[in-house]
Order: C-alpha cells, then sequence, then structure tokens
C-alpha cells in the first residue's frame, strides 16, 4: 500500500547501470527507497530445457552462453558433473591446465566487474585500464581454444588439445606485468574520496542475512565468512594449490572490492603455481564411444567467479540425454540480497548495490 | 590536523592524476605512435585483425590432392552439431567409391562456432577457417551451399578476405 507521499519507478530494463536487462521496481520516499523488487525473465531462453533435448555433449555450448563474463569456470562446472555422473577420471594434466583457465577466467571475471563497477560509480579511468588487461586473457582464450567468449573450453574426460605452442610465454608476459597492474587500480580507487564516499557502509549485509538468504562468492566472504568451494571441497586441482581466502567483516561495498582485488592476487598465485608445477602426460582419459549413463543423479558445485555455480544432472537408463538439468547458478540466488541491501538507502546506492552484486542476467534468466 | 590537511589538499585525486599522466607520457612523448609497445588500440579497419592458429571462423569443405571433395557423407557433423546448422544428402559421382555430398547446407545465422562438427569428423575434411570478417549484407548470403546463391564453399563471401586452408 502507497502511503501519502510515495511514488513508484522502475529502473531498466534497458537502464546501462542495471547490467544488462534486470528490472528493479522501487517504491521512493523522496529520495530513501522504501521498497524493492528485482523483476527478471527479460531474456529466459530456456537453456535446462534446451539441454535435456541435446546430448551430454552438446550441452556445454549453453553454458558458455549462461554467465558470457565466466565461461571456462561455466565450462569446468558442467565437465566436472558430467565427469561425476559417467565416473571418468580426468589425467592430472588436464586437471591443472583447467585449474589455470579457470583461474585466468576469474581474473577476467573480475577486471571486467572492476571496470563496469567503477564506471558506475564514477571512475571512468580504471574501465580503459581493466579492459587493457583483459584482453590478454582472451587472447590467451583464442590461442587455446580459437575463441575469445564463448570458449567450449574442456571436454568430458579431458581436454580437446593440449596447451598450444607458445602459451607459456604468454602466461610468463602476463604474471610479470598483472601485480603493477593491480597497484595501479588499487592506486586510483583506494584512497579516492569520492569512491570511498560511494562504497563505504554502502549497501551492507550482515554474514548472517547472507547464509539465509544463500549467498555465495565475494559477496559472502566480504561479510567474514571464509568460504571458499576450491577450499571447502576442493576440484580440479586445486587440492595441491596453496592459496588463501581473503575475508573481510565490514560487509559494505567497499569491502566487496577489497576482497575481490585480494582474490585477483591469490588468482595470479595459483597460476603461477599451475605453471611450475605442470605435470606431463594425456590431456584426455578414454571414453566409451557414446555416453550413456544409468540412472543417477549428480549435484556438482565449482567456485565460479561470482559464487557457487552448481549443475543437478539425472541421468536417463539407456538415453544420451540428461533427463534433469538444473543450473544453481550464482547470479540468480546472489539478486535475492538486492531487496535487503537496497531498502532504506538512498536511490544513488541502489547502482552501488547492483554493480556489487556482480550480476551477469544472461546466467540469472537462463 | 592531519585530517583537516588532507580534506583540504587532494592527495587523492593527484595520485590518480600522475598515474594517467604517465601514461599519456608514455605515448604522447614518443616520435612515432605505432611503435610504442604501450600502444594497445588497434587501428582495425585498415590494420587487419590478427587470429591464433586455433581461431574458429567459418565452416569450409576441404579438397584432397585431386581436387576432390574429401566429404563422405559420414552425418557425423550433422548429429553432433548442437544447433542443427548442417544438412547433407547423400549421393553418387561416377568414379568415385566413397558416397559423395549432392547437397552440403550450412545455415552460417544459427552457427555458433564450437567446433563440434571439426572435432567429430574422421575424414579431416571440414575445417573452420581464419576469416575473421563474417558480416554479409543479405540474409541469403549465411546460407551457404556447395553451389548456388551466387556463392559456394570455396569462394570468399561477399565481405572480407577468406582462403580456403590446404592441409
Amino acid at each position: 500500500m502507497f502511503k501519502n507521499e510515495e511514488m513508484e519507478i522502475n529502473l531498466g530494463p534497458q537502464h546501462p547501470s542495471t547490467h544488462g536487462v534486470l528490472r528493479v521496481k522501487l517504491r521512493l520516499d523522496g529520495e530513501t527507497i522504501t521498497h524493492c523488487r528485482p523483476m527478471i525473465g527479460y531474456l529466459h531462453r530456456g537453456v535446462e530445457k534446451i539441454c535435456e533435448n541435446q546430448t551430454f555433449f552438446q550441452g556445454q555450448v549453453w553454458t558458455d552462453r549462461m554467465d558470457y563474463c565466466s565461461a571456462v569456470a561455466n565450462n569446468l562446472g558442467w565437465a566436472e558433473a558430467n565427469e561425476k555422473l559417467f565416473g571418468i577420471t580426468v589425467p592430472r594434466r588436464a586437471q591443472y591446465i583447467r585449474t589455470m583457465l579457470n583461474e585466468f577466467n576469474r581474473l577476467a571475471s573480475h577486471l571486467i566487474w572492476l571496470a563496469t563497477h567503477a564506471l558506475d560509480i564514477g571512475a571512468m579511468t580504471v574501465f580503459l585500464y581493466a579492459f587493457r588487461e583483459r584482453e590478454d586473457i582472451l587472447d590467451m582464450n583464442e590461442a587455446f581454444c580459437g575463441s575469445r567468449l564463448t570458449t567450449t573450453a574442456f571436454r568430458i574426460g579431458g581436454l580437446r588439445e593440449d596447451l598450444p605452442p607458445g602459451f607459456e610465454k604468454l602466461v610468463k608476459k602476463f604474471l610479470a606485468k598483472f601485480p603493477d597492474c593491480i597497484a595501479e587500480y588499487e592506486n586510483l580507487l583506494n584512497e579516492n574520496r569520492i569512491w570511498k564516499k560511494r562504497t563505504i557502509g554502502v549497501a551492507k549485509l550482515s554474514a548472517e542475512d547472507a547464509i539465509a538468504l544463500g549467498v555465495t562468492g565475494p559477496v559472502l566472504r566480504a561479510a567474514g565468512v571464509p568460504y571458499d568451494i576450491r577450499k571447502a571441497f576442493p576440484y580440479a586441482a586445486y587440492a595441491e594449490m596453496n592459496f588463501d581466502v581473503p575475508t573481510r567483516t565490514e560487509a559494505d561495498t567497499y569491502a566487496r572490492y577489497l576482497v575481490r582485488m585480494d582474490e585477483m592476487r591469490q588468482s595470479a598465485r595459483i597460476i603461477q603455481q599451475c605453471m611450475d608445477g605442470m605435470p606431463e602426460g594425456p590431456v584426455m582419459a578414454k571414453l566409451p564411444k557414446i555416453l550413456k549413463a544409468e540412472v543417477n543423479e549428480v549435484y556438482h558445485a565449482t567456485e565460479a567467479p561470482k559464487g557457487e555455480i552448481g549443475y543437478y544432472m539425472v541421468g536417463e537408463k539407456g538415453s544420451g540425454n540428461p533427463y534433469r538439468f538444473h543450473v544453481r547458478a550464482p547470479g540468480f540466488i546472489n539478486l535475492q540480497a538486492l531487496p535487503k541491501m537496497a531498502e532504506g538507502s538512498l536511490i544513488a546506492d541502489i547502482v552501488a548495490a547492483i554493480g556489487t552484486l556482480d550480476i551477469v542476467l544472461g546466467e540469472i534468466d537462463r | 590536523m592531519n585530517k583537516i590537511l588532507r580534506t583540504l589538499i587532494p592527495f587523492d585525486i593527484v595520485k590518480g592524476l600522475s598515474i594517467t599522466g604517465k601514461h599519456f607520457a608514455k605515448v604522447f612523448f614518443s616520435a612515432n605512435r605505432r611503435k610504442v609497445p604501450f600502444h594497445i588500440t588497434s587501428e582495425y579497419p585498415e590494420v587487419p585483425a590478427k587470429v591464433q592458429p586455433r581461431y574458429r571462423g567459418r565452416l569450409t569443405l576441404l579438397k584432397d590432392e585431386q581436387g576432390e571433395i574429401k566429404c563422405v557423407c559420414c552425418l557425423a557433423c550433422e548429429k553432433i552439431c548442437p544447433t542443427q546448422v548442417i544438412t547433407i544428402e547423400k549421393g553418387k559421382k561416377e568414379g568415385r567409391k566413397m558416397p559423395f555430398p549432392v547437397r552440403y547446407d550450412f545455415e552460417m545465422e544459427r552457427c555458433i562456432f564450437c567446433e563440434f562438427c571439426v572435432e567429430s569428423c574422421g575424414f579431416d575434411s571440414i575445417i573452420l577457417n581464419h576469416q575473421f570478417e563474417l558480416a554479409a549484407y543479405n540474409r541469403e548470403d549465411f546460407s551457404i551451399g556447395m553451389e548456388g546463391l551466387g556463392q559456394n564453399m570455396y569462394e570468399p563471401s561477399p565481405v572480407g578476405k577468406f582462403s580456403v586452408a590446404d592441409d
């Protein structure tokens, strides 16, 4: 029910700061948000249903197109869920390459988050610098699998091809300059008074609320909960890697920024370890010609840049298609925290709240 | 006192501007902009885009040494394609033991360039080439068949350069 002075407005679906086609229904009292509801579904393609009508092998191309900023991370979760379903063991070299590419993808995703989030709040320079480094990572994607964004990087049982010649040189070049680049972003933002005014204390989400809403990823870790699936339930080659899970306790937008910056440093560390300890050997396991599942269900969760991405698959006896395919998308679950973050704050802060959740609508609507 | 001083003198802005200024000077004080390694933008339409060896471009039928199409109509690519863009019609040709594709249609509009077709091919008869510019003016130009519609698999599409890979 409306009170006397309240007004209802729509933010989006074509608003540039909503990162896609998100529509947020806002009820305002002056400039204060009293009611906030995200409306989704503008980009719904029915990915889950399409995958049920296609073979297990073909399903990967749809995972690329869910969260297009972190396609490799989606591919990894999909591939590992399938391997769990069919009981395939992946060669060790393939595990290492997967881990390395996944961390590169985390860097790319965090860089595009930093760029667009800073642009929303009013820092244009970081946008250009972050895209400069992301370009190198996309070039590496292209060198490895032939495509920059929709990678289709992995296969059930390993990889299609080994690393291309000269890939190590690209990685070394990138790792040599990347710490300086992070220092550059931090010099531009950390002490910037506009950035601090727009982020400190904005869009708070306490640890209790975050856990109750099922929020994962950097948003949860910025509230002080050190939950990272790479550490909690190690997959790929993460059990052999040495890295920290950065956490903060302030639980505001600035803390989430700092957590993501620290995560980028840790990612660079993991890539370095992958390069140093890269084992030799085959990259593809021996597979039957046609994959057929016995009746069996599997849920496999991995840590995508935005949070926990889980694939739930039910195999049907004698069929090459999944009987049920479901994706637990991190963006979809994280978006449910938006009303909690935005209600009671000013309308200008909802842009920061949407940006800090790091949502991609391709994944939310699926 | 320290806090007041920091509020009055914008150190943070000076710090940020020094970074942008450094980058500006790096490029500005070099005589020839193109030779500066720091130069990160590419002048795309004038300078052709560089693609990696594994780049996934347009689907191409390969020929063998005699100039004959390698495809033997096993329909593996048609089956594996996630978006069903390939249609093959089996046929016979005089002086050829293996089946010959009478029709090999490829709807580039719907193609998602996943390279599953190339991977599934047991005869190495198709490849995704390195054509970077895949735009065309008409919708019909995306329906690519072996012949017909003024365009076939072995000739460049109306826009951009194109060459048949020869391996």
